[in-house]
This record gives structure tokens, C-alpha cells and sequence, in this order.
């Protein structure tokens, strides 16, 4: 396998040994970013001079006997992290020229780990989006058909994975923003259960959803990242201190007797047939390992796309009114006086998706409309995570499809903003309920990746990175690559 | 249905202004989107609460002691314009 493809487990022995340095890996995916990135477009910052100076520090740690898994391993943060230092824009002309004066808490945490950060990768304006083209540095594409979208919001990051410039990337995931991406360009992505990561430093979209999480091309891979990632901190009231376990030691548990529960509602007229058969086959190659499957019901699937879009931008709305032109980002120029300057700044500094969704949200959560929309979602949330609740009773893991579809046309006029938004229906409701989820490749339709999702217990997180390296030990889906020929 | 004064009026209280060339597209958009909830108002929720957000109780707080994370001079560095320690703003008062 060529070196930017290889794994974080297998990188990590081959700088235990002395194979490669540090050095030599961050030199080799800035050349492939240099190579690749003009055309599909996944990173947004590059910081190649002081990775590399990181490196060197990196493998002068390991020359004096220093050995921890991801000593010198090259990454790449969505750029929605706060990098000190390192500009941190969103995907928005709002915070075109922002340089962050701290460090996102992942951030700190993958730097004391020992990853080497090279820059930042591309996404949707604040997260706001399911293809990646709604961010101001222009659309990221697919590497397994560079005319269809990666996904989003975290494209970039997805891209910068399943095209080998880094082996691993961060995402976050308020609605389907990790696994969506992944599944659609073929690599492994983990949204965590809310409050396991922190989101102290990482740019607010809708705060009872945003969760950070690792994008990689394995379970095991997601695993070694996990353990540095997660845990309690201080700075940010809703994280989690229940004890992190060791994700990587549970990895190879047989799953003789593992239940699982298949919602027979994500088998709707939704999901495209050709989807439908490989999500079908890779369960089966699951039951094969010695899990027992049966149907389940999650009633109020549908309902969840409607109760995220109140939710979301309600949460928005009120997260971007930070946004006024006076303490950070986009200023217009010369305001005529202080109205002037929040209308035209925020105006001019927000796209039209960021723009569309702080509409809807503004008027949810007016007097007149708050009882009729926000608190009645707010309480269909609660039936929706129930009904979870109640299925995860009687099975130990919940499967379906990440995606309805594999990856769709880029500039797609066809398809409605609704239309759009139904692309979350099967990730939106493990966000509602605050669940652990995972996208692991489960197949190819036509030449493009499926991506197959697990939904798992509150903090079951070890579970799911197990069940998923189970069936990545008995298929090689995540060991596919695209060919990238339209690209170089 | 949702008229283009009240998406003017929305727009207003999120401090964005809405083009007249663009408010006709925008109504449409924003009542496609309202369309999506109208599912919502079917649902039974008695005796539902407001599910404000997934937490569970292991959220411990921490002590409420003053502390200096980042310095005043390095969070001015992104102001988009300042005099002397403070953020400058178009004159309030006349």
C-alpha cells in the first residue's frame, strides 16, 4: 500500500522501528496535498514550515525512547477548531482573517498526544450543509468522482483521508456532518455521545448537537484517536467525566451474541434500492460473525429531519448573533452608525445557507411562533429519543444506512433546500438523542462508496468501534482506495 | 403562509437585510421550510417535556474562581478596529 494510504496503527510501528521519520511523513503529505488539493480543494490552510519544525521535535521525542501511538503522526483539523495562531475561519467570509488566540481543547489534547497539525481542511459555512459547497473557499470534491460532492459539512476533512494526504482528520457532527462525509467518500467517521469530547474552542453551530469526533480509515484507527480525544474538561459545562475507557483494548471481542436491531423505517422509500442491498449484505456479514439480527421500529424517523431544522438554526441563531462586526470578523466598510454596521456587517459576512437558517430559527423562537415550533420540536425530541431509548432496551446496537444516497452531482440545482436537508434523515436522530454513531464503508454502488451506520448506547462508544472493527476484520470495504486518475 | 413583510421583519430582528430583488426568493424558501414542520403540529406531546439537550448528570461543575485564560492584548488582536484597549464603534451619541 503506498505510504498515504497506510493506517495510523501501521505508521505509528514503522516510527517505532525506525522505518520513516516523522519528518519524512509530514514532507510526503504536504507534497500529496500539493499535488491534489488544486483540484479537489479539502484544505483551506497549510502550515507545512512549522509541522515540520513539530516533527523534528517529534521524532527527537522518540529517539530518546518516547513511544506513545500517535508520536508524530500527520493530521488535519476541520477548520472549525480554534488554532492558535493558525487562522480558523469556519468556512465563512465572517471569519475570513479570525487567528484564534487559544486552542480548541481537541486541539491541545491531539498536540499533547503528540499528532502533528498541518492546517485546516474545508467544510460547510458553520457547518451548515450536506455537500461541502456552501463554504466561502468554494465547493471540496469527491475524490471517487471529483464532479460529485464529499459530503459535509465535514468534506474537507473526509477528503483529506479517503485521497491519502493525511491518514487522519477531526470533524465535527451536529446532525450527520461526520458520518454523511464519510460514508460518501469511503472512510470511517465517529460522531461520540454528546458531552464525550469537549467543545471547548470549536465554533458553535447548534450547542445541544455539536460533537467532535475522529475521521480515519479504520475502526482501529478512530479507536487510537478516540482515546486521546475524549474525556471530561473543565471549560466546557457539558462534557462528560465519565471514565474514558481504553477503545483499542476492546477492539478484537467476538460479537458471538451481539444484538442487533435493523429500524425497519430507515428501509423507506427514502433510501435507493442499491444502498439498500449493500446496508442488507453488511448486516448480514455481521449476523455471519455471530451477532443475531432483528427488525425494529424507530416510528418518528421522519420527524426527526423536521425537528432538527427548528432546533438547529433556533440554536444558531442565537450561537451567530455573536457575529456583530464590533469584537472579531467581518466589519463592512464605512458604517455609517452602529445599525448600519451590524446589518451590513453581518449581511455581507454571512452566506445564503447561514443566512436561511438564522431566518427560520430567529422566527421559531419569536413570541409569536416559540410554543407552536420550538417547544413543540423540543418536545418531539423527546418522544424521538424514547423511541431510541426504548429499542436500544432490546438490542445492543442500532444498524441502518448513513446516507440515503452515495455521493450525488456537485451543483445539483435539482434538488430543493428540503430536499437537501432529507439527506440527514437516518444521522439527525442519534444527534436529537445525543448517541454514539458510526459510518464504516460497507460497499460501493456504481463505482461510489456506501456507508454503513451504527448507533449505539449512551457512552458505548467501545462497543461500536468493536462491532466495526469486527466486520472491517472480515471485509476490506475500508481498504479501498480511489483511483484519483481525473486528479493528478 | 409566511408574507414577505414579516420574512422583512424577521430579517430586521437577526440584524440581516433582504435585498428587493432577493425577498421574493427568500419568502418562497422560508415557507418551504416552515412547510417541513408542519408534520410537527400532528405529533401527540402530552405529557412530553422539552427535551433541551442530551445531557446526563455527569456534568460536574467547575469552582467559579477568576482566571486569566487568554490576555485582553491577545484577544484585541482580532478587532476589527480599536484605540487604546478598546473596540471602536461609529459615534452613539451625539
Amino acid at each position: 500500500m503506498p505510504p498515504a494510504f497506510k493506517s495510523i496503527a501501521t505508521l505509528s510501528q514503522e516510527l517505532k522501528n525506525g522505518e520513516v521519520s516523522s519528518r519524512q511523513l509530514v514532507e510526503q503529505a504536504v507534497a500529496r496535498i500539493d499535488t491534489l488539493n488544486p483540484e479537489l480543494n479539502a484544505v483551506v490552510c497549510l502550515e507545512a514550515d512549522q509541522a515540520l519544525a513539530n516533527a523534528d521535535q517529534a521524532d527527537a521525542k522518540r529517539a530518546k525512547g518516547e513511544h506513545s501511538p500517535l508520536l508524530g503522526i500527520p493530521m488535519l483539523h476541520k477548520d472549525i477548531f480554534c488554532t492558535q495562531g493558525m487562522r480558523t475561519t469556519c468556512g465563512s467570509k465572517m471569519l475570513a482573517d479570525f487567528v484564534p488566540p487559544y486552542d480548541a481543547t481537541v486541539v491541545q489534547k491531539l498536540k499533547d498526544a503528540g499528532m502533528i497539525n498541518l492546517g485546516k481542511c474545508n467544510m460547510d459555512e458553520f457547518a451548515m450543509g450536506s455537500s461541502n459547497e456552501t463554504s466561502v473557499f468554494g465547493a471540496c470534491k469527491n475524490p471517487w468522482d471529483v464532479t460529485r460532492v464529499p459530503g459535509g459539512s465535514s468534506g474537507g476533512s473526509a477528503v483529506a483521508v479517503a485521497s491519502g494526504m493525511v491518514p487522519f482528520a477531526t470533524g465535527t457532527d451536529t446532525g450527520g456532518s461526520i458520518r454523511q462525509p464519510a460514508a460518501l467518500c469511503g472512510i470511517t467517521g465517529l460522531k461520540p455521545t454528546y458531552g464525550r469530547v469537549s467543545r471547548y474552542g470549536m465554533i458553535a453551530f447548534a450547542s445541544s448537537m455539536d460533537q467532535a469526533g475522529p475521521m480515519a480509515h479504520s475502526a482501529q484507527d478512530c479507536a487510537l484517536v478516540l482515546n486521546a480525544m475524549a474525556g471530561h474538561d473543565p471549560l466546557d459545562s457539558t462534557c462528560d467525566n465519565t471514565p474514558v475507557p481504553n477503545y483499542h483494548q476492546t477492539l478484537d471481542h467476538p460479537i458471538t451474541g451481539l444484538r442487533i436491531g435493523v429500524p425497519k423505517e430507515f428501509f423507506s422509500s427514502h433510501l435507493n434500492t442499491e444502498v439498500a442491498t449493500a446496508i442488507d449484505t453488511a448486516v448480514r456479514e455481521l449476523e455471519r460473525a455471530g451477532a443475531t439480527v432483528k427488525e425494529v421500529s424507530l416510528p418518528s424517523t421522519d420527524l426527526a429531519v423536521s425537528t432538527y431544522y427548528v432546533i438547529a438554526p433556533a440554536e444558531a441563531s442565537a450561537n451567530l448573533s455573536r457575529y456583530d462586526g464590533v469584537r472579531y470578523g467581518y466589519r463592512c466598510e464605512a458604517p455609517s452608525d452602529l445599525q448600519d454596521l451590524y446589518f451590513r456587517s453581518r449581511t455581507e459576512g454571512f452566506g445564503a445557507e447561514v443566512k436561511r437558517r438564522i431566518l427560520v430559527g430567529t422566527f421559531t423562537l419569536s413570541a409569536a411562533s416559540y410554543d407552536q415550533y420550538f417547544m413543540k420540536a423540543q418536545q418531539v425530541r423527546r418522544l424521538i429519543t424514547q423511541e431510541y431509548d426504548s429499542v436500544l432496551n432490546e438490542v445492543d446496537v442500532i444498524a441502518g444506512p448513513a446516507a440515503p444516497n452515495t455521493a450525488f452531482a456537485l451543483n445539483d440545482t435539482s434538488k430543493s433546500i428540503t430536499d437537501m436537508y432529507m439527506e440527514d434523515v437516518f444521522t439527525i436522530g442519534a444527534n436529537l438523542a445525543g448517541l454514539p454513531a458510526i459510518s464504516l464503508p460497507a460497499g460501493l454502488v456504481n463505482g461510489l462508496p456506501v456507508g454503513l451506520q451504527l448507533i449505539g448506547q449512551r457512552f458505548g462508544e467501545a462497543q461500536l468501534l468493536n462491532v466495526a472493527h469486527q466486520f472491517q476484520s472480515r471485509t476490506d470495504w475500508h481498504t479501498r482506495r480511489p483511483t484519483l486518475e481525473a486528479v493528478r | 403562509m409566511t408574507q414577505a413583510s414579516t420574512v422583512k421583519d424577521v430579517a430586521a430582528l437577526a440584524r440581516l437585510t433582504i435585498s428587493e430583488h432577493d425577498i421574493e426568493n427568500v419568502t418562497a424558501e422560508f415557507n418551504q421550510t416552515l412547510a417541513l414542520f408542519d408534520a410537527l403540529q400532528s405529533v401527540d406531546t402530552n405529557g412530553l417535556a422539552p427535551m433541551v439537550n442530551p445531557c446526563t448528570a455527569n456534568q460536574p461543575l467547575r469552582t467559579d474562581s477568576v482566571a486569566t485564560l487568554v490576555g485582553r492584548e491577545e484577544l484585541m488582536k482580532n478587532a476589527p478596529s480599536k484605540a487604546e484597549n478598546y473596540f471602536l464603534v461609529p459615534r452613539v451619541i451625539d
